[in-house]
């Protein structure tokens, strides 16, 4: 058991270590750096606004002029200190940056884990039930061919239609700019009704995953013994469905949640963009135009750690939902 | 009063391209308080009907027929209305898999949640009983905590078994319950179900491929072929004197019950032509008429509790021989009584050995049963027919005899070919390349070259054990339906020997005719009989199941002929 806990550990330190590297080198392999940015980003010239005195400057500053290695040991040195450096755009610490972005994305990543998930074994568990009949075939076909469309697709018509024609939801931002709410109540709703677009989009995305794992493992299940066991027991079918089938199908759909919550942190990047929702999706697509290679470390780093946290704590949690399992 | 009465069930399983015919047309009843057995190998349907009894096969099962309960017809129930019965009333103790209990529920749950369901207690009340139950099947109460992969196969099975007496069933059914388990637990098991009968007097229906295990419990069994109850009787009976060949197959080829008797499974497989309407067993069996190719027998009483389905009775005569007698006069006028009063019978697919010291009238019996001596007195039918009046010797599918000396049975100066196919050329059966062919089978199924080489040589230049095979082979291009193998191995050395033996025993089992075999070897007799005849001074002294004449011989001279018996 020492010796699985060790290896755990060393694989955990290696698997960081593999990620710094990549998060540090990566930026830095784009073209460009962060001062010979574009004030435009769309037409693509790279218009310098420094003279190349104020350039290196800057460069020197920032401790970009010395060789790339250098800096590595550097930017491993002060991670050690907890120090993610300070982000060239904003001109403050990295980690209040991202502080300031991070709870909006958790919020509306959880937000729709939690939605998708829900609705995805609600939705399977009719399927299931209802196997071969039409209504169990209309659904996957459609819920299907509804997972080919992209994210940022989605989220594009969502605003076309809900925002733009219909006008029920604001078309960007988590909150009404200069705003002043009469009470806790009140910016509550502000905040729900901004979301609510984003969310759906991301919770859409992830349905037909949820629903179709959802679907199969139930009638997986369903052919078990234990569960003409229960039958047997006379115990009902809603005992039966629930206690005993949806009880073992829903273990490899906790494990997606779970699984999900990580590649949506790096997902929501484009529909948070789509919808101007100042998460660290937002704030990472800025960074990466302004070549900000402080803060583009500490998002990726944010992002990869979650992901790490993730997986461990689906581990955790599979091993108490599935007493066949320990860690 | 039958507490349950299955009446004419049949279940198919439809799938996309094809029927499943898993339960067709079996009707059986249980009294209050009785254990029935249901054997069958597997895929003869067994769990089949008793899931039907519990409402419990799949959606795509085509149910017809009556299941009566208590005189309350529970077949044509709605789930909801089912689950009242549902182990309050009749419970199932399912085959121990690692996936019968819910993995991810502790066991001790799982015993309670029926109680839950069915009974009016309190949660406290429920958990006591549990704990009851556990120590009832032997079960430390502590392990109601435990997950079920945390419990052993045995374990398992107890905790299985404490689910089902949870609500104190009236009913219990059974199903391969100790299958899984080693012969240990297997017996703990067992003791355990005798314990509880005893002592709640549950009504049971017992289901296992196991007939030794079933015969241990059971009072009643009913032999069940591809969805057919094929017999059905009082346990003790069907075991010494299984009248359905296919019973007769099962019960021979269960070791515990044939202890020295080398293992031959019936030979084939269970159709699985869902459309043929003949008789289920009909591929298989060796005592098929014309008549079992058309329609399936029904099941029907042939007294002493006993029914059976089969168009031939069961399990048919093929030879009796009555009140036969021959003497030989010695040169001083005397007479010796070779055979004395002997009777005898010989079923279908039978393998009798007679034994008895040299100059116990054994060959002479032998001879006079293959026609080739007449008797003083006495008669000999084969087939229904006396044997005097028609030479079964001479025909097809008649009576043939190997004797013991190969050297003097086939010719020197006979190549291996004329002397095989000498009994067609006398009795003008076939054209000439046909014989030929016949011949080249023959060798083939005594594992001799069918080459022009081998088929050119002369008998003189074969050894003793190819000799013996020619021999064997000419008997075996009459096809006969009863070989008497007259001492046949006792001219040829061990190995030899062993092998002729197997040889011809191999030969019985997939042809499936019927065996006399005449030797002073006990041993070798146990190997391969079902029935030994013991002769002495020409009478036959003793006669009965092998292992019942070699186990608990009632004769002095048979007791005599096992002690001495030289061992190592």
């Amino acid at each position: 058991m020492r010796n699985d806990r060790n290896s755990f550990i060393f694989r955990l330190l290696l698997t960081l270590f593999v990620i710094l590297v990549i998060n540090f080198f990566l930026p830095r392999m784009m073209p460009g750096d962060p001062f010979s940015t574009t004030s435009d980003d769309d037409s693509g010239d790279e218009v310098i606004i420094m003279t190349e005195e104020q350039r290196q400057y800057y460069m020197n500053y920032y401790g970009l002029d010395k060789p790339v290695h250098e800096q590595f040991l550097v930017y491993l040195k002060n991670l050690l200190k907890a120090d993610l450096g300070r982000s060239i755009y904003y001109k403050m610490p990295v980690s209040d940056v991202i502080m300031l972005h991070l709870p909006w994305t958790m919020f509306i990543v959880l937000a729709s884990t939690v939605i998708s998930t829900i609705a995805g074994v609600i939705l399977g568990t009719f399927s299931a039930k209802n196997r071969k009949k039409g209504s169990d075939r209309i659904m996957m076909t459609g819920l299907i061919a509804f997972a080919e469309i992209p994210s940022f697709l989605l989220g594009l018509i969502m605003l076309l239609i809900f925002s733009v024609h219909l006008r029920l939801f604001p078309l960007a931002g988590a909150i009404t700019p200069f705003a002043h709410y009469s009470g806790l109540g009140e910016q509550l709703w502000d905040i729900l009704y901004h979301a609510c677009l984003p969310v759906m989009t991301l919770s859409l995305a992830q349905l037909t995953g949820v629903y179709l794992l959802t679907r199969n493992t139930l009638i997986t299940v369903t052919t078990k013994d234990y569960i003409r066991t229960a039958r047997a027991k006379g115990l009902g079918e809603k005992t039966v469905w629930t206690r005993h089938a949806l009880r073992n199908a829903l273990l490899p759909v906790v494990t997606r949640a779970g699984f999900m919550i990580g590649i949506m942190m790096g997902g929501v990047v484009l529909v948070e963009s789509v919808f101007s929702y100042p998460g660290i999706g937002m704030t990472l697509r800025s960074a990466v135009v302004g070549r900000d290679y402080p803060l583009i470390q500490g998002i990726l780093l944010v992002i990869a750690v979650s992901i790490l946290i993730c997986n461990l704590l689906v581990d955790k949690i599979y091993s108490k939902l599935d007493p066949r399992v320990t860690i | 009063m039958s507490l349950l009465k299955i009446n004419d069930l049949k279940c198919h399983y439809q799938t996309d391209t094809h029927t499943v015919k898993a339960v067709d047309s079996v009707s059986f009843e249980i009294k209050e308080g009785e254990i029935l057995g249901i054997v069958g190998e597997s895929g003869s349907g067994k769990t089949t009907a008793a899931l039907s009894i519990m409402g419990l096969l799949p959606e795509n099962t085509a149910i017809k027929g009556e299941i009566i309960y208590n005189e309350k017809v529970i077949s044509s129930l709605s789930e909801a209305e089912m689950d009242r019965f549902r182990w309050k009333d009749i419970a199932i103790v399912f085959q121990n898999g690692i996936e019968v209990l819910n993995p991810v529920m502790k066991v001790g749950i799982q015993v309670m949640e029926p109680m839950n369901r069915h009974l009016d207690i309190s949660q406290d009340e429920t958990r006591g009983k549990c704990a009851d139950l556990f120590r009832a099947v032997h079960l430390d109460p502590k392990w109601m905590d435990s997950y079920p992969h945390q419990l052993s196969g045995g374990m398992r099975q107890r905790v299985l078994l404490a689910m089902a007496l949870s609500c104190d069933p009236k009913l219990l059914i059974l199903d391969e319950v100790t299958s899984a388990l080693d012969a240990f637990t297997r017996k703990e098991i067992r003791d355990l179900l005798v314990e509880l009968q005893k002592k709640n007097g549950y009504t049971m229906l017992m289901i296992s491929h196991d007939i030794t295990f079933v015969s241990s419990v059971a009072s009643r069994v009913a032999v069940m072929y591809s969805g057919r109850v094929v017999e059905t009787g009082p346990v003790k009976d069907i075991l010494v004197s299984p009248r359905h060949p296919y019973t007769r197959g099962l019960v021979h080829s269960t070791p515990d019950i044939f202890v020295y008797k080398d293992l031959w499974g019936i030979p084939g497989d269970i159709h699985t032509n869902s459309d043929f309407t003949g008789c289920p067993f009909f591929s298989r069996c060796n005592q098929k008429i014309k008549k079992c190719n058309e329609s399936a027998p029904e099941l029907v009483p042939v007294g002493d509790e006993r029914e059976i389905a089969c168009h031939r009775g069961g399990v048919a005569e093929l030879l009796k021989a009555n009140d036969l007698n021959y003497s030989y006069q010695l040169p001083d006028g005397h007479y010796l009584k070779a055979v004395n009063d002997v009777d005898l019978e010989i079923m279908e697919g039978e393998v009798l050995a007679i034994v008895g010291q040299t100059g116990s009238g054994k060959s002479t019996l032998a001879h006079i049963l293959a026609n080739v001596i007449k008797p003083e007195n006495g008669k000999v039918t084969f087939m229904n027919e006396s044997s005097n009046k028609a030479n079964y010797g001479n025909k097809l599918n008649g009576i043939q005899i190997v004797f013991q000396d190969p050297f003097n049975s086939t010719s020197n100066r006979f190549t291996v070919l004329d002397a095989i196919k000498e009994p067609l050329d006398i009795n003008k059966i076939w054209s000439k390349e046909e014989r030929v062919e016949m011949a080249k089978n023959a060798l083939e199924l005594v594992h001799l070259p069918c080459t022009d080489a081998f088929l050119n040589k002369y008998c003189g230049e074969l050894s003793g054990g190819q000799r013996q095979r020619v021999a064997l082979a000419r008997a075996m291009v009459m096809q006969p339906k009863l070989l008497i193998a007259d001492e046949v191995t006792s001219a040829l050395d061990v190995s030899t020997s062993a092998n002729v033996m197997r040889l011809l025993k191999g030969l019985q089992n997939r042809r499936g005719f019927a065996m006399i075999y005449i030797s002073h070897d006990l041993s070798m007799t146990l190997k391969i009989a079902d029935r030994i005849a013991v002769m002495n001074h020409g009478r036959i002294v003793e006669m009965g199941n092998s292992h019942e004449v070699m186990l608990s011989p009632s004769d002095e001279y048979t007791k005599r002929l096992i002690d001495s018996k030289i061992s190592v």
